[in-house]
Parts: structure tokens; sequence; C-alpha cells
């Protein structure tokens, strides 16, 4: 089963790339990855599935929100991010 | 111990600036006494700055032994560590120390230069892209590309490093941000908010706490983090719940003290693993749930609810659901918990906690051992003894670490520098170069053993170069003990490429160094050994022969639950 989650993250040197490595290296996988500038941040939108069903997606959440650049995150789907 | 300290050379702040001067200004305005660090190429700018500076910079004989040396002296100071290094190979050295850092979550800021900009991704001579090696194990990086932010990086890098869940910050620096000048650098005001949980959520906690019959307190590394050493010393001594500790937590109760069980986990002792598989309620402070800790996950504690104090959301429910989960800074929360606990009824457990001192004093290590030969749980116990309370244990990692871990006596978090999560040979040496800068009125006793004391062995000769009397004790049973040990039981005594029975002569090898040293080879030797080692006024090592044969003891094979676990005579 997999899950969307929403995050807007600073647009800095390797936050793309932190923010993929810590989805993958957390236990998912990523099967889609939609991805728009918003001024100084990013705003994606990533589909992912758990390698095993120990997985959390609440838990990735947070440590998604955990990163220092990440400014909104939610697996809301009707969630709006405020303008960056 | 140092080279005295030069005057700072006078400057105005209304002249040009390179960032190589504001990284060094911005460094002196934090506060920042002392680094660590190796120069090169991509950092020559900064090195440059530093001559002359108010900082004293110890120049370590390897980048790692530099992050080390960093990460222990945050762990004893409570300051964040500082280490520098050059770009690729200079970088790539820091990462097993930025590792380390990350997962003790130890506030660490490592400044590495690199190729100026115009030829970063262009395979220059020691490029690395250092913020890409790095993602993993940092809490935040950055790359600089303007030297007008340099000062806002920094300051905002150490209060990353050292708010919330600590860990490490790296800051890359191209050559070409450190030589260029600007005369407009940008500051930043960052608040310290501390998070704090709802009354509501203490209250939940404090109801659960009251309802066990059957309670353990289990306390992690983010007690002594958090300053919360006094606050989980006031709750055990109020409730009278019994405590255990992880690896990292050892001395947040003294060694000894009523209801304290001792270390839990693989090489826990008994009591403290048998009253946690027993408990009805495992209140958490500042702990993980990290493996090494539970042992099977699914069995752990089977009839326990959980209450989780943690200042990281991501810890809580990660991989043991919680009844009551308390995110945020764990001073604040305890002490709130303390002071809605002291206004109710008093807690009852004695019942309870008797049945566990009782056991404890049942199972406790012994220290006796047959043979003539040094028994090192028997040496490092009298160690500590000797050292008092100002002593400060540095370890390695292997089966000294786990021996000092259940023998040696402390009497507070900071005595006990540990490599836990990481578990990185290499660490003893240098954790001890750091701890003693740290605090220089310790006893610091690097304890190593043969196979970690050569893998970062060169830092004998930063020990000589500063005079620091850092004193070492060389556990040598000319293997990798703990590979081999596992070995002797898991894989059917296959040792293979654990033979370290060529090791140099240690003795001979310190003394190269300009570091007096002494064998012991005979427990008769070992009480004149210690007091020895404890007189000398300067650095000072011994090299101490024990039985290659003797292994950690209890042990919790893998795959078992703590319940299960095996003992050996020695």
């Amino acid at each position: 089963m997999s899950d969307t989650i929403h995050i807007l993250i600073d647009r800095a040197d390797g936050a793309l790339q932190r923010l993929i490595g810590l989805v993958e290296r957390r236990g998912f996988h990523i099967d889609a990855m939609d991805m728009a500038s918003e001024g100084s941040a990013l705003r994606i939108a990533l589909t992912v599935r758990g390698r095993d069903a120990g997985r959390s997606i609440t838990n990735l959440g947070q440590q998604i929100d955990r990163l220092v650049g990440a400014r909104r995150v939610s697996n809301d789907a009707a969630f709006r991010f405020e303008a960056a | 111990m140092s080279a005295a300290a030069t005057a700072i050379k006078p400057s105005t702040e209304t002249e040009p600036q390179s960032g190589a001067r504001l990284v060094v200004s911005t460094l002196e305005k934090l506060g920042v006494e002392v680094l660590f660090g190796y120069p090169g190429g991509a950092i020559m700018p900064i090195y440059d700055a530093i001559a002359g500076s108010k900082l004293r910079h110890y120049l370590c004989r390897h980048e790692q032994g530099a992050a080390f040396a960093a990460d222990s002296y945050a762990r004893v100071s409570g300051k964040v560590g500082v280490c520098m290094a050059t770009s690729g190979p200079g970088a790539t050295n820091l990462v097993t120390g930025i590792a380390n850092a990350m997962l003790d979550s130890i506030p660490m800021v490592c400044i590495t230069g690199n190729v100026a900009q115009g030829v970063m991704g262009m395979d220059a001579f020691q490029e690395v892209d250092i913020l890409g090696v790095t993602l993993p194990i940092v809490k935040h990086s950055y790359l600089v590309r303007s030297a007008a932010d340099i000062p806002a990086v920094i300051e905002e890098a150490f209060h990353i490093a050292r708010s919330g869940r600590p860990g490490p910050v790296l800051i890359d620096l191209p050559k070409d941000v450190q030589f260029e000048m600007t005369d407009a650098p940008r500051g930043i005001h960052l608040s310290n908010e501390i998070d704090v949980a709802e009354a509501s959520i203490i209250a939940e906690a404090e109801a659960a706490i009251r309802a066990a019959k059957k309670p353990i307190l289990y306390i992690g590394g983010g007690a002594k983090i958090s300053g919360a050493v006094e606050a989980v010393r006031d709750f055990a001594r109020m409730t009278g719940i019994p405590q255990v500790s992880t690896l990292n937590a050892l001395g947040t109760i003294p060694t000894g003290q009523d209801n304290f069980l001792g270390m839990l986990g693989m090489h826990g002792t008994r009591a403290a693993n048998e009253a946690v598989q027993d408990s009805d309620l495992l209140i958490v402070v500042g702990a993980r749930f990290d493996d090494r800790a539970t042992g099977k996950l699914t069995e752990f504690a089977p009839h326990a609810g959980v209450v989780h104090f943690d200042i990281d959301p991501s810890e809580i429910g990660k991989l043991r659901k919680v009844a009551v989960g308390v995110t945020g800074d764990l001073k604040p929360n305890l002490e709130a918990l303390n002071a809605r606990l002291s206004r109710g009824a008093a807690i009852d457990v004695s019942g309870w906690a008797d049945q566990w001192r009782i056991r404890s004093a049942e199972t406790a290590f012994d220290y006796n051992a047959p043979g003539e030969g040094v028994f090192a749980p028997q040496l490092l116990n009298e160690l500590s003894q000797k050292a008092g309370p100002n002593f400060i244990a540095a370890c390695d990692v292997g089966q000294h670490q786990m021996w000092v871990a259940q023998y040696c006596e402390f009497s507070r978090p900071q005595a006990h520098i540990t490599s836990g999560g990481l578990g990185s040979m290499g660490f003893g040496l240098p954790a001890g170069i750091g701890a003693k800068l740290a605090e220089p009125d310790a006893c610091v006793v690097t304890i190593t053993g043969d196979g970690g004391v050569m893998m970062n062995i060169q830092e004998l000769a930063t020990v000589n170069r500063f005079k620091i009397p850092l004193k070492i004790i060389l556990l040598d049973n000319s293997r990798l003990g703990m590979v081999r040990q596992w070995q002797e039981f898991f894989f059917e005594r296959n040792f293979s490429e654990v033979d370290l029975s060529d090791n140099p002569d240690f003795v001979k090898v310190a003394e190269a160094f300009g570091i007096p040293a002494f064998r012991i080879d005979r427990r008769d030797q070992v009480s004149a050994g210690i007091d020895r080692l404890l007189a000398a006024e300067g650095p000072i090592l011994a090299h101490v022969i024990i039985d290659p044969a003797d292994n950690v003891w209890p042990l919790v094979p893998p795959g078992k639950n703590n319940g299960e676990m095996l003992e050996g005579s020695r």
C-alpha cells in the first residue's frame, strides 16, 4: 500500500538528495515524485511504499520533519502549503 | 598543557575581511576556545587566519583523531566540539567521527575546506562532494557560496548542533569563499525556544506511573545531553522505582546507589535484564530502544506499557508502541512530572524494589578468577575506586569497553565516555585527549585494547606534543577479543582473522612517541601499577597483558531476548 507525503523544503545544496536519501534509508520505495519550485522552497509530493510491514508513514513524516530545511510535512491530500 | 595563545590581532569591523578571517572571528565570538584539526591545501586560508587568534588549535595526526577528540570534548564540556579538515581525503577522514557524533547525538561542528566553486564538479585535485558523502550522518550541512554568509551559517550551525536533539553539522567552505573579501557580513538572530510538553500529557504520564505495580525507570544518554541528570535522580529518589541504564547513560545514577540495577542489554546485568522483562511499565527517559539494549525486540519487556520521554518526536513509537509519549526537552518535562508526583500521594513500590535489590546482590559481578594472570574486570574496578570522583574513562571499543561499563564505578555521566551507537574502534585515544582538554583537573584514563589503539595510535604524538597528562591503560589479549568471543560461541570456534599476536612492543612504541610506559603482566603487579599510573604527572601508558580466553559475561546471544543470558566462569 502506498501513501503520498507532501513536503515544503528549503531550496539549498543537497536538499533533494537529503530528502530522497532519508526516505530510502528509512525503508521506503519511492513510486512517484512531483516537484515544483515555490519561491525559496521546493514543493514535493512523494508517493512511497514501505519495504516491509514494519515501516510507518507517520514515523517517516516525523523523520522528514526533523530535517532542518523542512518547512512543512503532511500526508493530507487536501493540505495546502502556505506561501513560501 | 598547551602552547600559550598569542593575542588576537586588532581588526576593525569597517574594513573588508576575508571569508577565512570571518570564520575565525565568528568562532571567537561564539566562545570557541579549543578546536581540533589537520590542515591541507583547500583550508589553508583558514589556517592562515587561525595563527594569532584566540583559538587554541590542537593539531591531531589524523583527521579521524581530530573528529573523535572534538566529539569527546563536547561530551565532557557540554559545549559544541569543533574540528576542521581540508577537502578530499581530509574531509573523508572525518566521516567516521561525524557518524559517531550523529549516532550518540553529540553537538559538533565540522568545518571542511573545498576546492574553489569554479572547479567543483570537474574532478579537481582533492575534490570530494563531502556534503553528499555525509548527508546520512549529519543533523544538517551547508555549502557556503558567499563570504558574507559565513557568520550567519556558523552561528546557525552551532545553534542546530546543540539545540533539540544535538548532532553534528558540517560546513563546507570552497577555497574561493575563504579568500573572498566582504564588508557586509550578515548576522542572524536565533531564538532558544524550549519545547515543553502539555500539562495534560505530563498528567497522563503521572497516572500511568501511579497505576503501575512493577515499574522500571529506563535511562538513556538523553538524560545527560538535556541536563536532566538531577531531575532523573530526583525522580528515582522520590519514587523508589528501580532503575536501569543504557551504555551511554552510565553514571546518571551513581554506581552502587540503592535501586540502581545497572546496565541493561546484551552485556547488561542479570538483575537489570530480568527486572525489565518482568516489569509492567517502562518509564523511558532519553533512550531509543537500541537493539543492543533490547535484545529481540518483539520479546522485550513483553508485559510492559511504555511512557516515553524524548525530545525527538520521531523516536516515540519508532520501535515500540507507547502508552504515553512525552515529546520535548527532557529536563523541564521531568521536572514537571516530579512536581506533580511530589504534590500527590507517595509512590510505594517498595516490595518490587526490594525484590530486585536482593536479586541484584545475588547476581552481582564476580571479581575473582582463577590463576595469576591479570583479570581485567578486577583491575578496572580497582582503577575506578582509586581514581575517585574525578575519574573519567575514555573507552575504545571491544571487550574492554564492556568491562569498563560493567565494573567501573561512575559518579556522573561525564565520567564514562564511550562510542555507544557507532561502536567505533580507535575512539579511545583521541577521546581521552578531548576529555582531558575539556576537564584538565579530571583524572582522565583512556582504556583501550590492542586492536583499537592501533587504529589511532598516531595520536600518541598529539599527546606528547601538547604534553597532555593523559593516562592510558592498554588491555592486550593479542586478539580482536569481541570478535574472537563471538566466533567461539556462534561460529563454531572458527577464529578467522582475529589473531593480533604480532603486535608491536607497545611499551617501546609509547616510548618512541616520548611517553613513559610500563608493563603489567601478573595479578600481583596490578595495585602498584594502578598507583604508578595515577601518580604520574604527565602522560603515561600501562601495557596490561590479559588472557586471550577471557570473555565478557553475561551475554545475550543474537536473536534471543534479554532473559536468555549466557554466563561463563571468566
